[in-house]
C-alpha cells in the first residue's frame, strides 16, 4: 500500500480469431517485488507478456508504469520504457562475441562507428554485477546454455530495466544452475527491480516469489502473497484438481525380468556405465547439465553410440550403432528438444505417429494398409487421448503435451520394448504432465520398460521407480523410490560421502 | 555457473579461414609456376595479372557477402552485371563527356534492382532464392529483347579503369583494395555492420532487440546490387561494349556465392566477412591462373574448379562440426 507499483496493468483483454486469450486482467508488481505467474499452456501468460513487452496491442485495458499510462506499438518502445523481457528461447547469436550481444541493437556508437572498447567495459562491469565469470570478448558458442542465460540477463539489464520478465529461465538449466539464478533474481530484487517469474516449476515458484497470480483460461484467478499459496492450492487453480494424483501410484508388483542390461558402458562423454532395466519398471536418470546423462540417453538410442561394453535386450547381445539398429532393437526415443528432434513440424499428427513405422518399413511395403491405415493410427492416437481437431492436422498446431503423446503413439505403434524419455514434460503444462506420467506408468505397467533423464527433480522422484545418479560421466550411485531432493543432489555433485543406497529390485 | 570461468579460446573469427585460404592459393600458384618454369609469373607482372583476374568476381562477391550475412541471397547480380554493361557503353557512345552521367544511371539502375530484391524478400517475406532469380529473369529478358536498341561503346578515357593505373598498380585493383577495406569497416566498425551480424544470426532475436530487420535486409541487397554494379562497369571498361551474355558467361552470381561460403561465410547468415570471401577469390584466381600456365583444357578446368568448390565446403563441414563436438 506504501509504495506505488512499478507496474500495473488493469483490464487487459486480447482476442485472436477463434480465441479469448485474455479477459480483463488485472496485474501488478511493485517495485522490488518477485511476482510470479503460473497457469497452464494456453492460460494466457504469454500473451499477458507479449503486450507488457510492446509484441501485442491489447484490445481493452491500460498499462501504466509507476502511474503514468502508456501504449506500446514496437517492442523497443517497451524496452526504451525500461521493461526487459528475458524470452524461453534464448535469443543470441552464437557466433558473436559476448559483448556484441548483450548490446545487440543497442550498439555505442558515434555517427555511426561503433565504440568497441566501451561496449567491452560496460559489459564487463554488468556481468561482474550479476556475479558472472564471463569474458566479454568470448564467442556465446564457447559458452554453457547457463552462462547463455546470464549473458540474456546481462542483456535485459543494458538499459537499467526497472521491470525484468522472467519467462521459465530455468527450463534449460539443471538444480545447480537454477539455484544459483535464483539467488540472482534475489539479488536484482533487492536493488530494487521488479521481476514478474513465469514458471512451471512450482518449488521455484514458492521459494522466490513475494507474490503469485494465477491465471487460468484467459483470467485472473486469484493472486496473493506466497505465505497464503501452498502448492497443493497453486495446483488446483491452475488445473482444478489436488496434487495428489499428480504423479500416479508405483506399481502393485514388484518388477519383472531384466529387460535392458548394459554393462561397462563407455565413450567420449561416458565411462563405467552398468545399469538394468526391468520389466515394468521406470528408470529414473538424474545429474547435473555436463553430467553425461543426456550422452548416456543418446547412446542407448544409437544416436552417440557407446564405444565400449555390452547392451543386452531380453539377455541377448544387441549392437546400437545407430539410431536404426537401436529402433529395430526395440528402443524408442523421445528426444527432449521435441521440435528439432522429435517432430516433423509441418506435417500431420498422424504422419508424425506413423514416422518409426514407415521408416522400418520395407521398400514394397503397401501404405494405407494394416498398420498404416489412417484408421488403425487414428485408433491409438484416440487411446492415447491426443487432442486433435483432426489428426490430417500440422502438429506444429498442437500443444507441447499432445505432441509428446503423439510421439509416445510412433513408439506404441513400433512395439517397443524400452523408451528412452529425456525432459518428457519441457515446456508443458501441469494437465498434460500428468497425462504424460500416467502414461508412462501404464506402458511400463504393460511389461516394458522406461528409461527417463530429466534435471527436473520432483519429477524424477515422482515417476521414477529408482533413480540412477550421474556425476562426470559416471553413474555415481542409485537411490530407490522414496528418495529425497537432498540424496539425488549429493550424488549428483559428486560428494565422496555419499549415502550409498544399492538398491537392487 | 558462476565458479567456471568461460575459457578464452583465440578469435576464431574469419582471419584464420582467410589467412590459411589465401596462403594455399598463393602456394599453389608458385608451385605450378615452379613446375612449369613460367617464372614470369612470379614477378611484378604476373603478380598484377593475378589480382586483375581477382576485381570483376571480386567486386561482386563483396556484395554477396553483405546479402548472404544478412541471411539472404542474390542471384541477379549476374543479369545485373551484363544490364550494367550494356547500359554503360549504350550511354557513353565512345563520348568522354557522358562518362559521368553513364555511371550515375548505372548506380541508380542497380539502387532500382536492388530496393526491388529488398523489398520483395525483407518486406514481402519471399524466398530470397526465388525472388533474384525472377528480378534477375526479368533484367536478363529485357536486356535480351532490347539489345538490338542498345549498341555502343564505352568512351577511350573510361578504359583507364581497366588498362590504367600508378605506379605500375592497375587502377582496378585499386577499386577492388579500396572498396574491400570500406565493405570490411562497415561490417566490422560501424552500428550498420552490427545489424548486419545481428539480423543474419537470429532474426527473431534481433527484431525483439528493437532492430527494424527489413531494413538491414533490404540495405544488404541495395549495397550486393551496388557492388554488382561496380563490376558491370569494370568489366564495361575491359571489354569497351557491353554485350547481354558477359554476367551470365562468367557465373557471376553462383561463382560470387561459391567464393563467399569458401571464405567462411555461413549460408544461414551471421557469421563471416570480407576477408575470407578475399581469400575465396584469390584461390579462384590463383586456380584460374595456375590451370592456364598448365594449359588445361577449359572442360576440366571446370571440373576441377566444381571439385575444389565441394572440397572447401567440406572442409568447413568437418571444423565446424569438430568445434561442437
Amino acid at each position: 500500500m506504501t509504495a506505488a507499483p512499478a507496474l500495473s496493468m488493469s483490464g487487459i483483454s486480447k482476442a485472436f480469431p477463434g480465441v479469448r486469450a485474455l479477459d480483463g486482467v488485472d496485474f501488478d508488481c511493485l517495485p522490488g517485488e518477485v511476482h510470479a505467474i503460473c497457469g497452464e499452456n494456453g492460460a494466457g501468460k504469454s500473451t499477458l507478456m507479449k503486450i507488457l513487452g510492446g509484441s501485442y496491442r491489447p484490445d481493452a485495458g491500460e498499462i501504466r508504469l509507476a502511474g503514468a499510462n502508456v501504449h506500446f506499438t514496437h517492442p523497443r518502445q517497451a524496452a526504451e520504457a525500461g521493461i526487459s523481457i528475458i524470452h524461453q528461447e534464448l535469443s543470441l547469436l552464437p557466433h558473436r562475441t559476448v559483448a556484441e550481444n548483450i548490446f545487440m541493437g543497442r550498439e555505442i556508437a558515434r555517427r555511426g562507428i561503433l565504440d568497441r572498447a566501451a561496449m567491452r567495459e560496460t559489459a564487463a562491469a554488468l556481468l561482474c554485477r550479476i556475479g558472472a565469470q564471463i569474458d566479454p570478448q568470448a564467442p556465446v558458442s564457447s559458452l554453457s546454455i547457463a552462462m547463455q542465460q546470464l549473458v540474456e540477463i546481462a542483456k535485459a539489464l543494458l538499459l537499467d530495466a526497472r521491470i525484468l520478465v522472467m519467462d521459465e529461465p530455468t527450463a534449460a538449466l539443471d538444480e545447480r544452475d537454477s539455484r544459483a539464478l535464483l539467488e540472482l533474481v534475489g539479488t536484482l530484487r533487492g536493488e530494487g527491480v521488479s521481476i514478474v517469474y513465469i514458471s512451471h516449476r512450482m518449488p521455484e515458484v514458492t521459494a522466490i516469489a513475494d507474490r503469485i497470480t494465477i491465471l487460468k483460461d484467459g483470467r485472473k484467478v486469484w493472486t496473493r502473497p506466497r505465505e497464503a499459496a501452498p502448492i497443493g492450492e497453486i495446483v488446483r487453480a491452475m488445473v482444478g484438481r489436488d496434487l495428489e494424483d499428480f504423479y500416479p501410484p508405483p506399481p502393485a508388483s514388484p518388477p519383472g525380468a531384466v529387460l535392458l542390461a548394459v554393462k561397462d558402458g563407455a565413450n567420449a562423454a561416458l565411462r563405467d556405465i552398468a545399469f538394468d532395466v526391468r520389466a515394468g519398471e521406470i528408470v529414473g536418470v538424474a545429474g547435473l547439465e555436463d553430467s553425461g546423462k543426456g550422452a548416456l540417453a543418446q547412446a542407448l538410442v544409437g544416436d552417440a553410440p557407446f564405444s565400449g561394453g555390452t547392451v543386452a535386450l531380453r539377455g541377448r547381445p544387441v549392437a546400437l550403432r545407430t539410431p536404426r539398429q537401436a529402433t529395430a532393437a526395440g528402443i524408442g526415443y523421445l528426444p527432449g528438444d521435441r521440435k528439432r528432434e522429435g517432430l516433423a513440424l509441418r506435417q500431420s499428427v498422424r504422419d508424425n505417429a506413423l514416422l518409426t513405422l514407415r521408416s522400418m518399413a520395407g521398400l514394397f511395403t503397401r501404405p494405407g494398409r494394416g498398420a498404416f491405415a489412417p484408421r488403425a493410427i487414428d485408433g491409438k492416437l484416440r487411446d492415447m487421448d491426443v487432442r486433435a481437431a483432426d489428426f490430417g492436422q500440422e502438429i506444429g498446431t498442437l500443444s507441447g503435451g499432445n505432441q509428446q503423446k503423439a510421439i509416445i503413439v510412433r513408439w506404441l505403434a513400433q512395439a517397443s520394448d524400452i523408451l528412452v524419455f529425456v525432459e518428457p514434460t519441457r515446456g508443458i503444462d501441469i494437465a498434460a504432465k500428468a497425462a504424460i506420467y500416467r502414461t508412462m506408468r501404464a506402458f511400463a505397467d504393460s511389461g516394458r520398460g522406461i528409461v527417463v533423464v530429466s534435471s527436473d527433480m520432483p519429477e524424477l522422484i515422482g515417476v521414477a521407480d529408482r533413480i540412477l545418479v550421474m556425476h562426470q560421466g559416471g553413474i555415481s550411485g542409485q537411490l530407490p523410490r522414496g528418495a529425497g531432493e537432498e540424496e539425488v543432489m549429493h550424488l549428483a555433485l559428486g560428494l565422496a560421502d555419499a549415502p550409498q543406497r544399492e538398491a537392487r529390485a | 555457473m558462476t565458479t567456471d570461468i568461460a575459457k578464452n579460446k583465440p578469435a576464431a573469427r574469419g582471419l584464420p579461414v582467410a589467412v590459411l585460404l589465401a596462403g594455399l592459393s598463393i602456394g599453389f600458384f608458385v608451385a605450378v609456376a615452379l613446375a612449369t618454369g613460367e617464372v614470369a609469373q612470379l614477378g611484378g607482372q604476373g603478380i598484377v595479372g593475378l589480382l586483375q583476374r581477382m576485381v570483376a568476381l571480386g567486386l561482386v562477391a563483396l556484395g554477396q557477402t553483405f546479402v548472404i550475412l544478412v541471411g539472404s541471397i542474390d542471384l541477379s547480380v549476374a543479369a545485373l552485371i551484363s544490364a550494367v554493361a550494356v547500359l554503360a557503353s549504350h550511354v557513353m557512345q565512345g563520348d568522354p563527356a557522358m562518362i559521368l552521367p553513364a555511371i550515375l544511371l548505372c548506380l541508380g539502375l542497380c539502387l532500382a534492382v536492388g530496393l526491388v530484391n529488398g523489398v520483395l524478400v525483407a518486406y514481402g517475406g519471399i524466398n530470397p532464392l526465388i525472388a533474384t532469380l525472377g528480378t534477375g529473369l526479368i533484367v536478363q529478358g529485357v536486356l535480351a529483347a532490347s539489345f538490338g536498341a542498345l549498341q555502343g561503346a564505352v568512351a577511350r578515357e573510361f578504359q583507364v579503369l581497366a588498362y590504367g593505373g600508378v605506379l605500375g598498380v592497375p587502377y582496378s585493383i585499386l577499386l577492388l583494395a579500396v572498396l574491400s577495406l570500406a565493405a570490411a569497416f562497415v561490417l566490422d566498425r560501424t552500428l550498420f555492420g552490427a545489424r548486419v551480424y545481428a539480423v543474419g544470426g537470429n532474426p527473431e532475436g534481433a527484431r525483439l532487440a528493437g532492430i527494424r530487420t527489413e531494413r538491414v535486409t533490404l540495405s544488404a541487397h541495395v549495397v550486393a546490387s551496388l557492388f554488382a554494379g561496380a563490376s558491370g562497369l569494370y568489366l564495361a571498361a575491359r571489354l569497351q561494349s557491353g554485350t547481354p551474355w558477359i554476367g551470365r558467361d562468367g557465373i557471376y552470381d553462383l561463382e560470387s556465392i561459391a567464393v563467399t561460403v569458401i571464405g567462411g561465410t555461413i549460408l544461414a547468415g551471421g557469421k563471416g566477412g570480407v576477408a575470407g570471401t578475399l581469400a575465396g577469390v584469390l584461390l579462384f584466381a590463383s586456380l584460374d591462373a595456375a590451370f592456364n600456365m598448365l594449359g588445361i583444357d577449359a572442360f576440366l578446368k571446370q571440373v576441377l574448379r566444381g571439385a575444389i568448390v565441394v572440397a572447401a565446403v567440406a572442409i568447413h563441414a568437418v571444423r565446424t562440426k569438430g568445434h561442437v563436438a
